[in-house]
Formats: C-alpha cells, sequence, structure tokens
C-alpha cells in the first residue's frame, strides 16, 4: 500500500496535545474510567503508527492494541471533537488508523464477513433477488390493505422515476414493516419512486473497516444504479452511516460529484410536509415520545432541526433527552460495532448511558431515523427492563397521515 | 472466545452469545437460550419457528427471510415479533442455535 501525502492527517495528528479535555465527551471512558480509553489516548496510537506504518514494520503488540482501540473502543460518533478545545478530528483519525488495520487484514472477522457479503452479493446480508422480490410484493399487499386500495404499488426496477429510494438489508430480511411504512408515505404524496431489485442496500461499511477501495465500490453500486434507473434524486433510507457514506464521504471515494440529488427520507418527508404533499393528525400519535439523534445524521450530517421538524408535526409530546442534538451520546452501536460480535459485552455497558437517558424521559416510544440504531436500541431496552417501543421516523409518520 | 455453562456442560459462543458450532444444538440447548431472553416456556408457535429457521439453516447455510418464515409457520409478522422479544435475528436464530447473521443486527 502506498500513502499518498495527507495534509490533514498530519495537522490533525500533530495538534492533539493530548491535553484529555476529551476524556469525559467519551462513552467509552465515562463506562470504565480507564485511561486508555480516551480519545486523546486513541489519537496517540494512531500517531504512533503512522510514524512507523508503511515503510516499518507495526508488532503485533501493537496492532492488537489498535484493533481494541480503534475498531472495539470508539464508534466514530464524533463527541470528542464538539469538545476538543481546537476541533481535533478524532473519528477522521480513528478511520485512518482503521485503514492501517484493513490493509494489514485484521479487520474484526464479523465486520469485514458483512463488507464481504456486500461485495459478492450487492447487499450486505447475502439476500437473493428472487427473496427480495417476493418480500417486496408481500409489502404491496400490506400496503394495498392499509390504504384499501388494490392499485397501491411498491415498484420494483423501474427506469426514469424522480426517485430511487434504498434500504437497509435488515428492512426486507427481518423488520419489512418500515418499507410498508415508507410506501405508504410515496403513496400519501403521489411521488413517482422506485426501488431496485439489485442495488438498494443503502448501508457502506467499508466506512468502518477502513478498507477504501471496498467503500468506493459499494458507493458505486448506488451511483451506477441510479444512473442506470435514471433517477431524478437518490433518497437515503433512515442509516446513519450509510447517509453519510452516500453523501458526504461517497463523491470522495468515487473522485466525483454527483449529477443527481442525493437526500435522506428525513429531507424527504420535511420537504412533503412543508409543501403539503402529506398532511398528517399528530393526535394519531398520542403517546409519550423521546427522540435519539443517530451521531452520523445529527452531529455529522446536520440534520438536527430537520428531524424535529419532521418529528414534531407527527407527534404531540416530545421529551428531549438529555443531552440531545449535535451533544446526544451514541447509542453504542455505531462505527460498526453492531456488526462486530467481539465487543458486545463492551457495547452493552457503554449503552448503559443511553438507556438512562431514555429511562430519565418517561418516554413509552423511542423514535430514531437509523436502523443500525433501532437494533442498539431493541437491545438496550430488553437489558435494561425500560419497558419501551423504538421507532423509525417513516414509521410514526405513516401513522400519522391522513389519506385523503 | 466466550463459553456458556448449562447444567455442567460447557458451549463456546461468540461475544454476542450466538453458538460457534451450530452443530452441537439441541432443544435443550434451545430452552436454556430462550430462558435467557426472558421466554419461560417455548410454546408450540416457538418451536415451529425454531424448526423452519434450523431445516433452512441446515439447507442454505443461513436464517430465512421472515417472509419466509410466515409463509412456512402460517404465523403473522406481528405474533413472531410477540413470541421473539428480541427479533427474528437476535432472538429466534439464536434460541435455534444459528450464528449470527451479518449486517445492522
Amino acid at each position: 500500500m502506498t500513502t499518498p501525502p495527507d495534509s490533514k492527517l498530519q495537522t490533525h495528528l500533530n495538534s492533539c496535545v493530548r491535553c484529555g479535555l476529551c476524556a469525559d465527551s467519551c462513552m467509552y471512558y465515562k463506562a470504565y474510567k480507564e485511561a486508555k480509553y480516551i480519545p486523546a489516548a486513541k489519537v496517540k496510537i494512531v500517531t504512533a503508527a503512522y510514524r512507523r506504518f508503511p515503510k516499518k514494520k507495526i508488532s503485533e503488540k501493537m496492532l492488537r492494541e489498535m484493533v481494541d482501540l480503534l475498531f472495539g473502543s470508539c464508534t466514530m460518533c464524533g463527541r470528542c471533537v464538539k469538545h476538543c478545545s481546537i476541533g481535533v478530528d478524532i473519528p477522521y483519525l480513528v478511520r485512518k488508523g482503521r485503514e492501517i488495520v484493513a490493509a494489514m487484514d485484521k479487520v474484526p472477522s464479523s465486520l469485514q464477513a458483512t463488507v464481504d457479503a456486500a461485495l459478492r452479493s450487492g447487499n450486505n446480508m447475502a439476500i437473493p433477488a428472487d427473496e427480495f422480490r417476493d418480500t417486496i410484493q408481500w409489502m404491496e399487499e400490506e400496503l394495498q390493505d392499509e390504504v384499501n386500495d388494490p392499485a397501491a404499488c411498491i415498484p420494483l426496477d423501474q427506469p426514469q422515476k424522480n426517485i430511487h429510494y434504498t434500504l437497509n438489508p435488515r428492512e426486507p430480511k427481518f423488520f419489512p414493516l418500515s418499507i410498508t411504512a415508507m410506501a405508504k408515505i410515496f403513496y400519501a404524496a403521489r411521488e413517482r419512486w422506485t426501488l431496485s431489485s439489485k442495488f438498494y442496500d443503502v448501508t457502506n461499511y467499508g466506512l468502518f473497516s477502513g478498507d477504501n477501495s471496498a467503500a468506493r465500490q459499494i458507493a458505486g453500486n448506488l451511483y451506477d444504479e441510479t444512473h442506470r434507473l435514471q433517477a431524478d434524486r437518490l433518497v437515503l433510507g433512515e442509516c446513519g452511516h450509510g447517509t453519510r457514506a452516500s453523501r458526504w464521504e461517497g463523491p470522495n471515494w468515487l473522485q466525483t460529484a454527483c449529477d443527481f440529488e442525493v437526500l435522506s427520507a428525513v429531507e424527504l418527508m420535511g420537504e412533503y410536509i412543508r409543501q403539503g404533499r402529506i398532511r398528517l393528525d399528530k393526535t394519531l400519535n398520542q403517546k409519550i415520545y423521546t427522540l435519539h439523534d443517530p451521531c452520523n445524521l445529527v452531529r455529522n450530517g446536520g440534520l438536527c432541526n430537520e428531524l424535529r421538524f419532521v418529528v414534531q408535526n407527527a407527534v404531540v409530546h416530545l421529551v428531549e433527552m438529555t443531552p440531545h442534538g449535535v451533544d446526544n451520546f451514541c447509542c453504542g452501536g455505531g462505527g460498526g460495532n453492531l456488526a462486530m460480535s467481539e465487543y458486545n459485552e463492551r457495547r452493552l455497558k457503554t449503552g448503559a448511558i443511553k438507556a438512562e437517558q431514555i429511562r430519565q424521559t418517561g418516554a413509552k416510544v423511542v423514535i430514531t431515523p437509523c436502523h443500525n440504531c433501532v437494533d442498539q436500541l431493541i437491545q438496550l431496552n430488553h437489558t435494561y427492563k425500560l419497558g419501551v417501543e423504538i421507532k423509525t421516523v417513516a414509521e410514526i409518520v405513516a401513522d400519522a397521515l391522513i389519506l385523503t | 472466545m466466550e463459553t456458556l455453562h448449562i447444567n455442567a456442560k460447557t458451549f463456546e459462543v461468540d461475544g454476542d452469545g450466538f453458538l460457534t458450532d451450530p452443530a452441537i444444538w439441541n432443544d435443550e440447548l434451545a430452552q436454556q437460550f430462550a430462558l435467557a431472553d426472558g421466554i419461560e416456556t417455548l410454546t408450540d408457535n416457538h418451536w415451529a419457528v425454531i424448526r423452519m429457521i434450523r431445516s433452512h439453516f441446515e439447507e442454505h447455510g443461513n436464517a430465512p427471510m421472515v417472509r419466509t418464515l410466515c409463509k412456512e409457520t402460517g404465523l403473522k409478522l406481528k405474533e413472531i415479533y410477540e413470541l421473539f422479544p428480541l427479533g427474528p435475528a437476535r432472538g429466534a436464530c439464536r434460541i435455534a442455535g444459528l450464528p449470527k447473521p451479518d449486517g445492522c443486527v
């Protein structure tokens, strides 16, 4: 591997003076109170690694420490950046550290398996196309029942539509009702849209494995498919890292700007509400709700206000967590951690911070626009006996729709 | 490698508590996994789901789509979620002794 000069890497590595102000911002340090979990300590090992890499050898011991600290003890949530007095981009440095680990073939096997499945099959759960089509047809029948219209549909592979919509593979595989929810919103908005039966996967675990060539190939799948379908807009389903990978990182990996519009499903729902294309009756959602901010959509994605605009239009009682918005804590499953069985125990222990935040709100439903967060929150709900339901934004909006 | 101790026997599991070797799975182990997930008794409907996941895994080497689960067992989607509070993947597939599915589960 050749490493081109990277001025950002050098600047940020050299700027961290290990002052330690970042310590209390990190959920791993808060949960364990061990110095090795302080974000600055993670910067330190990346600095040491880049002093050697690629010219000198990195020892097995150091590599093991890098895997444990950069994969198993960091969700790349970026909360430390907001608490760093000089704004060192620590998740960027952690990602650069992961690149070394990836180049040495030491990415944790469960995370690598997820990347490999996406490269091999076009989706990270290796769902065969016929089984995907069968599930979509099933959900189309659910939609027709729900809106009482036999003409309601979930279009597949239709060219020249306004929107190419994308999914997290866990939706068709295990939790398909969120597909019907979004289809109901498209139905109400009279949208011209389509799914692809081949490249619908919004995730890109190359972002987290540190393998830029894999990340480029996966980002290229959606880019090329949007062209093939001749769609005007690529709409990213509710997925934090996938939105970041397609919208912000993708053009860098592909070395090209997108010549179609790329936006998240949250922004699209906001647009429908503003333009009056959908009408909501928030009194249909009467429980007490709270909102979990996915790091890659809110702190690192700019959707803090738009997310609240949509949710406030769909529910009556919203109780915010403390802290929330750009200072919110990660669910604990970010950075690829949900996919890595190796760190399950640690993930549930750091997740206690989020569980306590939820408990303090007294909410009965947690809304979050990220399927990865949803799964971690389901586990936290079970482990810490929170007694809440977890919903996506589309599910909440679909429940409040007035169909005319 | 993590281990799980049930009735003086030791089983190897991954960090998420999924069996490392799906071949050693048996009914007793399923009951123990279920108990750990807060399912006191495995009903006929639970077993129908578990058996279907098992046979699909033995034939195809992976977990079935939830669509296939509903079709083969005749259960509604809502019923599957009620039977297994941790969902079809972390709940049902773990109890059925499968390795952890890849992706956001």
